[in-house]
Parts: structure tokens; sequence; C-alpha cells
């Protein structure tokens, strides 16, 4: 194990860790909201990606269409179950009802797809070439690059033109913000919907690199917890930072230290950070 | 003349606690009707519903019309959208935009052919707020910010204006100055409902008055008629002993 084999490791885990936990980023960042069925629709997305390819037979990108879609309308029937707790931003009750909508796909999940794990193979993770004397699938170019547009994308939207300047309304004062004409419903309804969208993505691009299970999810929220706090909530550079940093702490860890405490290690910085800077560690303001 | 904004059997209630119970308030175009009251008296309850808006959660009743349209059933964002406007009590800017941003995120809807200011208009209304456009809000003083939340109502257009306590924690002269603004935007035409602590300063800018206590209209009239009705010197002592 070489130090720059598991630097590259590290920037493509990095980079999967950012893109699972945007939604989440957005989500805290414009609604104050949370949502604890987010591995769930990781989960739940991972497998209609590879149900969409294995069994329908649609091409690779195709079936992330489908996924997205599918966490887009996850997304909303989450939101529109919610709506009255977002309003009174009940975030107790939010947790609740979110962690139960999560056991409810788990559920869902093992009947349609049963208890099986579940491989999906992609043509991209076929194809490999060497950067720097070590190997990457193009499964995982296709992580970073897609992260990077996406990152990008967002923090063009939400720094510029009125859709970011709605959204920073709606994150100070959802009540003034009515007064200045936002239809907030409408914004809460989109924020879910991209929440959905963007873990199912997660789980579409990233989900090939390990087996699916019904169970799997629980990893993924953790690191989304981690990724959102530390790179300060509702940050999207922040969000970016902190994954890319947490993708290599954990690649150098795993690989130096012991696979086995990489997570345990991830919170013990967490909790360091907490402990020294309570904002997380970025300078921007929330929504941003 | 029909009136712009009317509301009928208009009653509030936080948690079975009747806060309001109005049988007939009417808003003519043109008008500038002040309303004043003690503490607790309702005035904010009252404008709030008219917008179908609350930080709380009150249940309201009645009907409100707007240019003869029933509106009681929309959001706010909707009635908003329809041409009624409210400044809420505390002059509320979002303080993390910048003054420009809190203008530029108040437009009229497109295609609607009411009035709104346009930039020009609103800093030759308020200078201050130009020499101030890209400072972040919370970095106003509150009287600014008062001038920031008025100027953000008028980007939006609206038939009718609700303004809640607009000259509160403002200088004497500033007082004035805010209500012959409010005054002058009348005279351009625009109706405007008025909440107003100080009766002295209300009065002498207002078309009507409006007295209420404890959720109920006790004395209305053209101000002229209400300055020395006794009520309203009661109203007016209060103020002064509290
Ligand atoms: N969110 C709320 N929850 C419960 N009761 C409320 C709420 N807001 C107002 N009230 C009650 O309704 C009544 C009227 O209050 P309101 O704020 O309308 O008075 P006001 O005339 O605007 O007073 P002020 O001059 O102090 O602004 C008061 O008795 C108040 O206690
Ligand atoms: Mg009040």
């Amino acid at each position: 194990m070489n130090l720059v084999q598991q630097l590259i490791n590290g920037i493509v885990l990095g980079h999967a860790y950012a893109l699972i936990a945007i939604g989440w980023t957005v989500l805290l960042g414009v609604a104050r909201l949370v949502n604890f069925g987010h591995g769930q629709i990781y989960m739940l997305a991972a497998f209609v990606t590879w149900w969409s390819v294995a069994a329908l037979g649609l091409p690779y990108p195709v079936a992330i269409g489908v996924a997205v879609a599918a966490g887009v309308v996850i997304g909303l029937i989450m939101q529109a179950a919610m709506l009255r707790l977002t309003f009174a931003q009940d975030l107790v009750s939010i947790m609740i009802v979110t962690l139960g909508f999560g056991h409810m796909m788990r559920g869902v999940a093992g009947l349609v797809f049963g208890g099986n794990p579940q491989v999906l193979e992609t043509p991209l993770s076929w194809v490999e070439f060497e950067v720097a004397g070590s190997w990457v699938t193009a499964q995982d170019l296709a992580i970073v690059v897609v992260a990077i547009l996406f990152f990008l994308l967002l923090y063009l939207v939400l720094e510029r033109g009125s859709l970011g300047r709605t959204a920073r309304m709606v994150a100070e004062d959802p009540k003034l913000a009515q007064l200045a004409g936002i239809d907030v419903r409408r914004v809460y309804f989109a924020v879910f919907a991209f929440e959905g969208a963007a873990v199912a993505l997660a789980a579409a691009l990233v989900a090939p690199r390990t087996p699916i299970l019904t169970n799997i999810g629980f990893e993924e929220v953790i690191i989304t917890f981690v990724v959102v706090v530390l790179g300060g909530i509702g940050s999207v550079a922040g969000s970016y930072l902190a994954g890319l940093g947490l993708g290599i702490f954990t690649a150098l860890f795993g690989g130096f230290v012991s696979p086995a405490y990489a997570t345990t290690a991830a919170f013990l910085v967490l909790i360091v950070v907490l402990v020294l800077r309570p904002s997380g560690l970025a300078m921007g303001r929330a929504s941003r | 003349m029909s009136p712009v904004l009317e509301a009928r059997n208009l009653r509030v209630a936080y948690g079975g606690n009747l806060a309001l119970d109005i049988p007939h308030l009417a808003l003519k175009p043109g008008e500038l009707v002040g309303v004043v009251g003690a503490n607790g008296a309702g005035k904010s309850t009252l404008v709030n519903a008219l917008l179908g808006w609350s930080r709380g959660t009150p249940s309201v009743s009645g009907s409100i019309r707007l240019d003869g349209e029933e509106i009681g059933h929309l959001p706010p964002h909707a009635r908003v959208a329809r041409g009624l406007t409210l400044v809420p009590e505390g002059g509320a800017v979002f303080m993390r935009l910048t003054v420009e941003d809190n203008l530029a995120a108040a437009q009229a809807p497109r295609g609607s052919n009411r009035r709104a200011h346009d930039e020009a208009e609103i800093y030759a209304l308020f200078p201050r707020l130009k020499e101030r456009l890209h400072h972040h809000a919370s970095m106003l003083s509150g009287g600014e910010r008062q001038m920031l939340a008025i100027a953000r109502a008028l980007r939006l257009g609206p038939r009718a204006l609700l303004l809640d306590e607009p000259s509160i924690g403002l200088a004497p002269r500033l007082v004035a100055d805010v209500l012959r603004t409010v005054r002058d935007l009348v005279d351009e035409k625009l109706s405007v409902l008025l909440v107003e602590q100080n009766v002295r300063a209300a009065i002498e800018v207002v078309d009507r008055l409006v007295l209420l206590e404890r959720g109920r209209i006790l004395a209305s009239g053209p101000a002229a008629a209400m300055r020395d009705d006794p009520r309203i010197l009661a109203a007016y002592l209060g103020e002064a002993a509290a």
C-alpha cells in the first residue's frame, strides 16, 4: 500500500462522500430539516439502479435517471407527509418520522428486491487506467467528475441568481419570505425532491463499488452527518471540502493504521473539531 | 366607491381565546386609515389576519375581499401576489441579505398592471438606502431597516398596504418623516391601513381613525372628528401614562 495509491483512493472516496452528503447539506441549509431516512433512500436508489440494469436491461445512464426519478418521488412523498411538522419546525418529530420512513423503505426493499446481495456491474467498472502508478476505474473517475460538476453547478445556482436568493430568504426566515411573495411550501417540496435526487444520484454512481444489500445505508447516513457538520451546516463549499478531507483521512487511516477503525476515527475527528470549533470548519454562512 | 379591502365578521382566536372580533372594516381607494389602541388591543392581530399571516398559530375566520375578490382562503404569498402587502411589526427585513438583494427579492408579478415603485423611485424616497446598497441589512440602523421594509413592500406593487407601526423605535423627527412619506404614497392613490401607537402623530396624516380595544372597534370616524373624541383622548392619555 503506497501513499499515492491511498491518496487517489481517498480522493475518489472523498468525492463519493461529498456527493452522498450534498442533499442533506441543502436540506439543512435551506429548510432547516433533517432526514434520517437518507441512508435508506441511498439503499433503495442503489437497488433501483441495479434492477433497471439487471432486470429491465436499461443502459446504465438511463438507469441513473430512473434512480434519480425514484429519489425525487420518495422525497416528495416524505415532504408531503411532514409538511405540517416542517412549518412548525418540529425537528424531534421530523427526526422520528424520517427514521420511520427509513425503516419502511428497508421493508419495501426486502419485499421487492429480496434479501440477496446484488452486484451492480456498469460498463465503466471494466475500464481501468493508470494514474501515477495506480489503477483507477472509469467508474471512480465518473464519481469524481460528476461530483465536481454537481457541486460547481449547485454553488453557482445558490450563489447567483434569484433561486439562491430565494433559498437564503427561506433559510433565514420562512415566515418573512411569505410576505415577500414566496410560496414557501413549494420551496420545501423542491428542497426535499433535491435531497432525494442527490442521494439517488450518489447511490447510482457509488453503489457499484460495493455489494448492494437492504441493510446498507447506515454508514452513508453517518458519513453524511460527519460531512454536514464538519463542513459547517448548510455550506455547499464546506461540504465538498469536508467530504474530500474525510475521504482522504479514511483512506490513509484505513491503509496505514487499521481499516476496521476508520469510521471510529472519523467520529473522533468530528468530536475534536466540534469541541475546538463548534460551528464546523467552514467560514461560510448557512446555505452557502 | 367600492372598497379596495374589506373584511366582514373577521374573528381571530389564539388557542380558544378570542383576540379579535371585527364585524366590518373597509379601506377605500386612496384612503389612509389609522388603527390605534393600547398594547394588546389587537392591532397587529388585525393586520396580520388580513394577510392570513402570523408568527403564531391563530385560527382566523370571516370574509376578506381585495378589489371585490374573496381572498380569505388564500395562503399569504397568494394574497401578496394579488396586491395585498404587509410590513409586519418590527420592520422585518432579511438580515443576511444585502439592501440590494432585499429589494431585488421583492417584485410585482409580471403582467400585472399594478403600480410598483422602481429602483429610482425607491432611492428618491429613501436616499439612505442607496448609500447602503451593498451592506447587509444586519448592519443597518433600526430606522434604516424600517425604510428598507417599507421600500420592499412598495417594490411589490401593492393595491393595499398594511403597515404595522412603521415608526416604532424612530426618532421623533423621523416618525414625522415616515408618516409624511406614507401620506404622500396615499396621495398617489395607494390605500394604506396604518397601525400607529403615536396617536397624536397619526391623527395628523390619516383620513380615518379606528380605535381598537380588546379586539373590538371601540370608535371609528374621520380624523377631524376623532381628534376631540373623549375615547381617543383616553387612549391618548393611556398611552402617555404608559
Ligand atoms: N402568537 C400569539 N399567541 C397567543 N396570543 C397572542 C399571540 N399574539 C398576540 N396574542 C394576543 O392577542 C392579543 C392582541 O395582540 P396584538 O399583538 O394584536 O396586540 P397589539 O395591539 O398589536 O399590541 P402592541 O401595541 O403591543 O403591538 C393580546 O392579548 C395578545 O396577548
Ligand atoms: Mg402590535
